[in-house]
């Protein structure tokens, strides 16, 4: 509950090693051209799970108060609303651009 | 109590009453004073009058061009300013009433004033910030009127591209002074929610939190979650002008329904960021002069959160004829009827408070129930907007115009000056002439009506808005909206005149006017420097009518520290008579 | 929570309106979340335009991406991660009331954004030589697609923001580095590092989306 944790050089040591392991490994990823749409998945899977991990032990949500948590998945989630709404619309045009 | 057993195991307080001074010596205006204390104060209550000042300034500012407006509009042809000054003046009006008017007008003044001392804090949780973002919100507003001596803008207050992005005048001066305008509202919008989690007096759960509290809450949520893409799609709009990149010009290979889409993802939950704390006010205004407890208490906090949300939901109802998919049309048109249930939750609850009760008309409620008549119009006429086929016709005529006139003036300017009147006593410790305050509120209900109700009908038999010229069908009506308007112009004049009489002769207002049970009232008139002297504890409800006066007027015995959101409060060891 | 050390609120970057010290750094981390909120969602804004498009137009993106430099785009990735280590030990180090280790790490941090400036200038000054400008200026004949200058508006504007976000954290960090030269910060009192700490890796967060979604294109 209380936001003072403080963590052992072990953990950001740790998170640190892992955030480069991943960075290295989305680069290789890249260079071995897994075939659409997977490659996007998987860039973008590496990339969601680095950030959490950036936010959970760099960020201490892991030990933190709930509702911080909460606000960066909110966030999350109405950016999800916004992208989701848009290609409502933008990927069901019978022409991309209308009129021009 | 019942609460009093059953709490043997958590922390107890010790509490006893503090009556509070009709009229003190000290207060938070005569405690610090000359202009310099005003210009660097991190007073919450300071910072609300400036904006309360600055805000009523740029009303009158855009009521002018209203006025100005409505004046051309007497004759189907040119009455007395050209096309192009036509063109400036509305976009202005919309432009100064929305960004420097709506947006600011509860939350920031009122809401700065109230939320500290329903909270029973000593202030918001970042004072400085709060100053701050008063500053940003002036040099905002100084941007956007430099704008308009430095080339004007002729965009309408949507500046929708690709005209923005190629037309003349100062567009970009514009967007940067709404940018730097949007950032003060998110830092009030940042500071409001940390204040309503952080510093809750000892006792104030959020069962008990007021439903203005709870508004502020939904608006502020919007404000930070709405205004950065708005931020971001007016960036992206200057860097087209500047640097040319195109991401909306369809000559570059851009989208210009994608700025649409930005644009309404943020306005139309603005529209809810104008209009919700208005809800709030009205529940505590209804509470307190029905001398009932609020019917729905949960139902009306939690209809404000579900008004925050759905209002994210519908922003393609703006965009019907702009040549979005028709996929996305039918899901927005679906949605924006959500929209009507968590809003008759609220109107039902509210007209279901005032049964029975104990209703004394005194002229802040009188404000509400013009609100509830024009509110009303305002939302079904949404509802009508809403359906698509209908919108494709009545798109961009003055149908569309007199609806969100009547949400926004009848309804958040009703709210607005329901809520001035009410908490007047609080703010400048001394009482209007009641009778004049009727007398306006119904010159400003007719004069409201006669503008607006005619747009309806010429807008529904094709009138367009934002036009210079017209047919002369449409002169009549035109012209009673003209009258309409000068009406509604005195009668703002008139709160105008007596609410400043009443700052230097009106008489000394009593700590509670109204009687409520709301904590801002259960300090002196006008308060203290740091709002209270000793630390408040709240065991029941700010509408719990059906208790004794004392029971709201608790606060720690001794200077311990209460703080801590799970401490329960119980009446052991409470000594009522000890003052 | 309800043991509230009495000590704490002594401490003279108290406020007056706060009851607690513990009070004050929880209201201020709150703050800077819900703060950081805002700054997602005004990302969002690009980052939206950035999925229709690429949803319009995959092949542009995967032609356009070639002309960025994977390598030091992967370098500016290990430069942040870096960077966000160090805050993180600058935040650890001042719990533990290390008051040399909180400015030496500041310090690493400060010069490991300024890596990632200078890498970044040099890439764009790179592309202005091909004549690869955003928008209307893009002059750039290798990439056979019309739409080609979308793609580097859009790179431009993302990299640009992120790189503006890069530099106020900079500034906030000298700020910060000026300040535990001063000795102002300890186990009792460390809510600046703690919340510009926040921001920092919301901004390295920002880069490792960045990363992939333009350089890594296939």
């Amino acid at each position: 509950m209380s936001g003072h944790h403080i963590s052992t050089d072990k953990t950001l040591l740790g998170v640190a090693g892992a955030l480069l392991f991943l960075t290295i490994l989305t680069v290789g990823v890249h260079y071995i051209h897994i075939p659409s749409p997977w490659n996007i998945i998987v860039a973008m899977g590496i990339a969601i799970f680095k950030a959490t991990l950036v936010a959970m032990f760099f960020m201490n949500l892991y030990w933190d108060e709930q509702f911080n948590s909460l606000l960066l998945i909110s966030s999350i989630a109405f950016f999800a609303l916004l992208v989701a709404f848009t290609l409502l619309d933008t990927l069901f045009r019978p022409e991309i651009m209308p009129g021009f | 109590m019942d609460t009093a057993e059953s709490s043997s195991t958590l922390n107890k307080i010790q509490v006893q009453r503090f009556k509070p001074d009709d009229n003190p010596d000290k207060h938070y205006l005569n405690e610090e004073t000359g202009l310099w204390s005003w210009l660097t104060t991190v007073d919450h209550k300071k910072i609300g009058i400036m904006y309360l000042a600055s805000i009523t300034f740029f009303f009158f500012i855009g009521g002018l061009m209203a006025l100005l407006v409505r004046t051309e509009l007497w004759t189907p042809a040119k009455t007395f300013i050209e096309a192009n000054t036509y063109n400036q003046l509305f976009t202005l009006h919309g432009a100064v009433m929305i960004f420097l008017f709506l947006v600011p007008s509860v939350p920031a003044a009122l809401g700065n004033f109230i939320l500290p001392l329903q909270l029973g804090a000593k202030d918001v949780a970042f004072p400085r910030l709060n100053l701050l973002s008063y500053y940003l919100y002036l040099a905002g507003s100084f941007i956007a009127v430099y704008a308009i001596f430095s080339g004007g803008i002729d965009t309408g207050w949507t500046f929708y591209t690709p005209y923005s992005s190629s037309t003349g005048g100062a567009v970009t001066t514009m967007t940067f002074g709404v940018f730097v305008i949007g950032f003060s509202s998110i830092l009030t919008g940042v500071n409001f929610i940390t204040t309503i989690h952080k510093m809750r007096a000892p006792g104030l759960t959020w069962d008990k939190l007021p439903l203005f509290c709870w508004g502020l809450y939904a608006t502020s949520i919007i404000q930070i979650l709405a205004t950065p893409v708005l931020a971001i799609t007016l960036a992206l709009v200057a860097m087209e002008r500047i640097l040319g990149i195109g991401i909306f010009d369809p000559a570059l290979g851009g989208d210009p329904v994608l700025y649409q889409h930005f644009f309404w993802f943020y306005s139309h939950p603005a529209v809810y960021i104008m209009i919700v704390p208005g809800f709030g006010v009205v529940s505590e205004i209804i509470s307190t002069f029905s001398k009932k407890h609020i019917f729905g208490y949960w139902a009306i906090a939690l209809s404000s959160l579900a008004i925050a949300f759905i209002g994210f939901l519908v922003w393609g109802h703006h965009m019907f004829v702009s040549g979005q998919a028709t996929l996305a049309s039918m899901v927005f048109s679906f949605l924006t009827f959500l929209v009507g249930i968590p809003t008759g939750i609220k109107m039902f609850n509210w007209t279901a408070t005032l049964y029975k009760g104990s209703i004394k008309l005194a002229s802040p409620l009188l404000y509400i129930f013009g609100f509830f008549f024009l509110f009303l119009v305002g939302g079904l006429t949404g509802i009508v907007l809403g359906s698509i086929a209908l919108d494709v016709h009545l798109h961009d005529t003055y149908y569309v115009v007199a609806h969100f006139h009547f949400v926004m003036v009848g309804g958040m300017v009703m709210a607005f000056l329901a809520g001035l009147h009410y908490w007047w006593p609080k703010i400048t410790g001394k009482m209007y002439n009641e009778t004049m305050a009727k007398i306006a509120c119904g010159i400003i209900f007719v004069g409201f009506n006669v503008t607006f109700l005619p747009q309806f009908v010429m807008g529904s038999q094709g009138m367009p808005r934002r036009y210079f010229n017209y047919i002369e069908q449409f002169q009549p009506f035109h012209q009673v909206s003209t009258i309409g308007s000068y009406i509604l112009g005195l009668g703002f004049l008139m709160v105008f005149y007596y609410l400043v009489k009443s700052i230097y002769r009106g008489k000394q207002a009593p700590a509670n006017p109204w009687g409520s049970r709301a904590l801002e009232w259960q300090i002196s008139a006008m308060p203290p420097l740091h709002n209270f002297h000793h630390t408040p504890v709240i065991i029941n409800g700010p509408y719990d009518y059906h208790k004794p006066m004392e029971e709201f007027q608790l606060g720690l015995a001794e200077s311990g520290n209460g703080h801590g959101h799970d401490v329960e409060v119980t009446k052991e060891g409470e000594d009522l008579s000890a003052e | 929570m309800a043991n509230h050390s009495s000590s704490a609120s002594e401490s003279r970057f108290m406020q007056h309106h706060f009851v607690d010290a513990d009070q004050q750094f929880d209201a201020a981390k709150m703050g800077m979340w819900i703060f950081l909120v805002t700054e997602i969602l005004f990302f969002g804004g690009l980052f939206a335009a950035y999925v229709v498009y690429r949803l319009w137009y995959p092949e542009l993106f995967t032609l356009a991406s070639e002309e960025l430099n994977t390598l030091w785009g992967g370098v500016n990735t290990v430069v942040l991660i870096g960077s966000s280590l160090t805050v993180a030990m600058a935040i650890k180090s001042a719990q533990l009331n290390q008051k040399k280790n909180i400015a030496i790490n500041l310090g690493i941090t400060l010069a490991l954004a300024g890596v990632f400036m200078v890498i970044k200038y040099f890439e764009w000054t790179h592309k202005f030589h091909l004549g690869i400008f955003p928008g209307e200026f893009y002059s750039f004949e290798g990439i056979d697609h019309p739409k080609a200058n979308i793609f580097f508006s859009l790179y431009y504007l993302m990299t640009g923001l992120h790189g503006i976000h890069v530099v106020i954290g900079m500034g906030l960090m000298a700020w910060l580095l000026w300040r535990s030269l001063k000795g102002h910060f300890n186990s009792e009192y460390y809510t600046p590092v703690e919340i510009t700490g926040l921001y920092w890796h919301l901004v390295d967060i920002i880069w490792i989306f960045l990363f992939p979604l333009f350089y890594l294109i296939d």
